[in-house]
């Protein structure tokens, strides 16, 4: 397996790039699985009637048994999935080459690549200053450019606010959808997590990559410092030896916390440091749910 | 609150250091964007009030560390006297300051003494402006002031203090002082006693001081007892005395000191070396072991290389009270002097010639002279210069020839002693040797036969003697009655001269038994009776043997180097003047003039106020090392032994002693010992708390 880390993809300029080599990886780590499968099966045959494409009717079975059936292909029943990138001002920070945003882009650009290659769809979600910035899901290849284009344009700023999109989505999407949510889920408001796994009891497939740089894992500072917010115009000066117990405790918790609470909504939780190879958040993320179907 | 150093305080301004790194120490923060805000936040809000704490608690602990630091080194003490005196009202006060031997004794290197003159200083600046005072040195022979409000001038007479050799009689200066406070009008008085309350300064089974109260009445006055010693102990060794005794056995012009050794200390003494130097060389070293608070002794013996007072030394290593580890003598060194005894009568009944009793004086330990007996006809051939003097015992006139070598022999300064007996003619002595007699005979008299049953009652006794001589002087006081018992049975009797200078003693009749003439040079000496136990009991009185090394001693003129004086520290010493001598000064060991008053033959030197060797001058100004003398300390001086604290309260009463000192008066504590404590555990936190 050749993982991609992230200083490699930081060389790398763009979100093109950097979505096509994480996807070279996974699809290098895929030819390695027993489970590889194709986007397009077929299922069974259907009698044919008017209306039906001529292009699928099965001549084999019509020199056999003199009536027209016409093949029905499993990608018909294709996948639509909602990629929500957190665009807000936290996602700008990063420590090991690539900012929480950059790895968002680079996994949703990834994960939209190899979904519209399988015949799904694909759309995007941009939550940015409050606002949601959506491409509707389209299978076709050309809207990859457009997801792609979309993703490259994006900048961080402004507050998190997670339960403006949960609601949002919860509105939109009528059909079964799969929502993959790229965030840090720095979000002060209050049951803005839960609404967005509520999204799961509307039998929406719900996963969460939880964005995490390692400096906000290990708080590697000493001298006195003055912490400003991303987000808005909030300030600290604190001595961060003396925080520094108290700051660990604090994030970890909330870290448990977000994933015990994605385990009990039965939400595919995926923890993602920014500094690890992102393929291999990929394949985690696909062998996990059975054989590289998303 | 008194401080050793108070200038030490000035550190005390390292308090401000903490709170001025805090209000100064602005330095520029690192501004670092940071996603997880919220959580610096939560952390910050979490811990705001225990980081509020611990800072503040740092800072407590780093201000407390600046002060107690400072403060320690200024080694600050309690006194809660004032509160004392303040309950008991305005009082006239009386400081005692022990200035004995003791105080000179060096604790941590310090005299006692700084202690004391502190100490006294401080008692008088706590005083009240209401509150008279008087200081009183102790010992002292000055009459005390009674107390005047000029406490400048009492800090003054404090500075002017100086320790003294001698031991104090706190006891008498208590009283001293109590007389002193009687004459005041104030309605209270006190005491303060500035001592380290040594057991030969106080005796604790006299009463202790009174005061006399409105109806005339005893009353205890108050008391503040300030200990100089701060109830430590004061370990010390002193010579208290040597004794210095002529040792022939140990060969010509040897000596032996006996030193006495006192350990004042509760602990053993082994090995202690001692050392005995002549002229300041050490010449004989040894070591003495001294029991806790025993005496030992130890005899070094030395000979002397040369005749005439020599300067001895006894010396012990130096202790906290160096002062008593030296003790200075002059020792006078006889000359080696020989006196030829002519028996005139040898007899061989040893009981029955003069000649033994004589020569046993003089071999006898002590003598000044080195016998050599002959018998007249081997003494006429002697070479009579080869010899200091010559006794003729009991010996027929000599012939003109010897006569007249004789009478050459004295005018050079060879002396003569005649003794009577037998063979003795008055007239045939007149004829040959007139020259020789001091006086010329007359007859021989028979006051009763020595074996007549009366002889005892009817024999002639000595009635005057003339202590003023050399020859006579140890025959004074009780010593006296060794010559007044003598019994003369029969003696010769001398013409009259008219002038009676000559006679050193006489008998109960007027007759001189002894008499003495200085001719040219030379000296002469007659006995008018007899050396053996023929014409009296001479021979077994207990004055024949000094008699006889004495008259020795005159007639070689041994005596002229005569027995230096010796004296304690504080006597008044009576220095006996040689003739045509005067004594103008006389300097103690550090220079320090001597008062001298005049009398006949005699002069009085003192108080005399330090240990050591004085140095006499005539009144040109001129040195008289002849009269040189050793003056010694008073053995009392060096006593160390404390009283127990308790037993001082209880003495002067514990309903009256305010306070006692244990460091700087009053009820001292030494309050730096625990800012000490203090400092290090504020150090000892800031650590913890840092690391936390």
């Amino acid at each position: 397996m050749a993982l991609v880390d992230a200083t490699m993809l930081a060389r790398l300029s763009g979100v093109r790039l950097r979505a096509r080599a994480v996807v070279e990886g996974v699809l290098s780590g895929l030819h390695k699985s027993p489970h590889q499968g194709q986007s397009v099966e077929f299922s069974e045959h259907k009698e044919y009637a008017p209306g039906d494409e001529l292009r699928h009717l099965d001549w084999k079975a019509y020199g056999k048994l003199d009536r027209f059936y016409v093949k029905r292909f499993e990608h018909e029943t294709n996948l639509k999935a909602v990629l929500v990138v957190d665009a807000s001002g936290s996602m700008a920070y990063g420590t090991a080459g690539l900012s929480k945003l950059d790895v968002a882009k680079v996994l949703a650009g990834a994960l939209s690549h190899l979904l519209i290659r399988q015949q799904d769809a694909a759309g995007l979600a941009l939550v940015a200053q409050g606002r949601l910035a959506e491409l509707p899901p389209r299978a076709t290849p050309s809207h990859l450019n457009h997801v792609l284009g979309a993703l490259e344009t994006a900048t961080a700023a402004g507050p998190t606010d997670l339960s403006h999109v949960a609601d949002a989505l919860a509105e939109r999407l009528a059909r079964r959808s799969l929502v993959c949510v790229f965030s840090d889920f720095f979000d002060e408001h209050e049951g803005a997590l839960q609404r967005l796994l509520s999204l799961r009891a509307r039998r929406h497939d719900v996963a969460v990559f939880h964005l995490v740089d390692p400096a906000e894992l290990e708080f590697p500072f000493d001298d006195p410092t003055r912490f400003l917010s991303m987000e808005d115009e909030r300030n600290v000066e604190v001595n961060p030896r003396e925080i520094r117990e108290s700051y660990l405790e604090e994030f970890h918790r909330f870290l448990d916390e977000t994933k015990a609470a994605c385990g009990a909504a039965d939400v595919d939780y995926e923890r993602v440091r920014t500094d690890e190879p992102l393929d291999a958040v990929l394949l985690r993320f696909l062998a996990r749910r059975g054989g590289g179907r998303a | 609150m008194t401080f050793a150093h108070p200038w030490l305080l000035l550190g005390l301004l390292a308090a401000l250091i903490p709170l001025v790194v805090h209000l100064f120490d602005r330095r520029r923060p690192r501004v670092v964007p940071f996603g997880a805000l919220m959580f610096v936040l939560r952390s910050q809000k979490r811990t705001a009030s225990r980081l509020k704490l611990k800072r503040l608690l740092l800072y407590v602990l780093r201000t407390l560390l600046f002060l107690a630091v400072p403060l320690a080194a200024a080694m600050p003490s309690c006194v809660d006297e004032a509160k004392a005196q303040a309950a008991q009202g305005a009082a006239a006060t009386a400081v005692v300051v022990d200035v004995s031997l003791v105080l000179r004794f060096r604790a941590d290197g310090t005299p006692l003494f700084d202690e004391a003159r502190r100490q006294a200083k401080d008692a008088i600046a706590q005083l009240r402006t209401d509150e008279p005072v008087t200081v009183l040195p102790c010992p002292s022979s000055a009459a005390p002031l009674a107390p005047g409000f000029d406490k400048v001038r009492a800090l003054a007479s404090v500075d002017e203090l100086l320790p003294t050799a001698s031991p104090a009689d706190l006891n008498r200066c208590l009283d001293a002082a109590a007389r002193a406070l009687d004459d005041s009008p104030q309605p209270n008085r006190r005491l303060v006693v500035v001592s380290p309350f040594t057991s030969s300064s106080l005796r604790l089974e006299v009463p202790a001081p009174t005061i006399r109260g409105p109806q005339g009445t005893p009353l205890k006055p108050q008391v503040v007892l300030r200990d100089v010693a701060a109830e430590r102990a004061l370990p010390n060794r002193a010579i208290v005395d040597v004794k210095a005794d002529a040792a022939p056995q140990a060969g010509p012009k040897a000596w032996q000191f006996t030193v006495t050794v006192r350990n004042f200390s509760d602990e053993a003494l082994s090995d202690v070396p001692l050392e005995l130097r002549v002229g300041g060389v050490p010449v004989v070293k040894g070591f003495v072991d001294v029991g806790a608070h025993a005496t030992a002794q130890k005899a070094l013996t030395h000979r002397f290389q040369q005749a005439g007072l020599t300067r001895v030394t006894a010396a012990l290593p130096a202790d906290g009270l160096a002062d008593d580890d030296v003790r200075e003598l002059l020792v006078p060194v006889p000359k080696d002097a020989r006196l030829l005894v002519v028996d005139g009568a040898p007899s061989p009944n040893k009981y029955k010639d003069e000649a033994y009793f004589v020569v046993s004086a003089l071999s006898a330990a002590g003598s000044p002279v080195t016998p050599v007996l002959r018998d007249t006809e081997a003494a006429w051939r002697e070479d009579f210069a080869t010899y200091d003097a010559v006794a003729l015992l009991n010996v027929e006139a000599p012939p003109d020839e010897v006569a007249a070598r004789l009478e050459k022999f004295v005018a050079a300064g060879g002396g003569l002693l005649l003794a009577m007996g037998d063979r003795v003619d008055p007239d045939v002595w007149n004829r040959r040797a007139r020259g020789l007699l001091p006086r010329p005979f007359r007859v021989v008299k028979t006051a009763v036969e020595p074996s007549a049953p009366e002889a005892q009652t009817q024999a002639a006794r000595v009635d005057t003697l003339s202590s003023s001589h050399p020859v006579l002087a140890p025959f004074s006081g009780e010593a006296r009655e060794g010559l007044l018992a003598l019994r003369v049975y029969r003696y010769a009797l001398f013409e009259s001269t008219g002038a009676a200078d000559d006679v050193l003693a006489s008998l109960n009749d007027g007759a001189p038994l002894l008499v003495a003439q200085r001719k040219g040079k030379g000296r002469v000496m007659a006995f008018a009776t007899s050396l053996d136990r023929d014409w009296s009991d001479a021979p077994v009185r207990t004055a024949f043997l000094p008699l006889v090394q004495r008259s020795a001693a005159w007639l070689t003129a041994s005596l002229d180097e005569r027995e230096a004086a010796k004296g304690r520290v504080g006597d008044t010493l009576s220095l006996t003047v040689p003739d045509g001598k005067q004594v103008g000064a006389v300097d103690a060991p550090s220079g320090q003039p001597v008062p001298v008053r005049a009398g006949p033959g005699a002069v009085a030197v003192g108080p005399l106020p330090e240990p050591g060797l004085y140095a006499v001058e005539d009144t040109g100004g001129k040195p008289l090392p002849e009269l040189a003398f050793a003056v010694a300390l008073d053995p009392l001086a060096s006593d160390t032994e404390r009283h127990p604290a308790q037993s001082v309260r209880a003495w002067f009463g514990e309903d009256v002693v305010l306070s006692q000192g244990g460091g700087s008066g009053g009820t001292e504590a030494p309050v730096w010992t625990w800012l000490l404590v203090v400092a290090v555990l504020a150090f000892f936190f800031e650590g913890v708390l840092l690391r936390s």
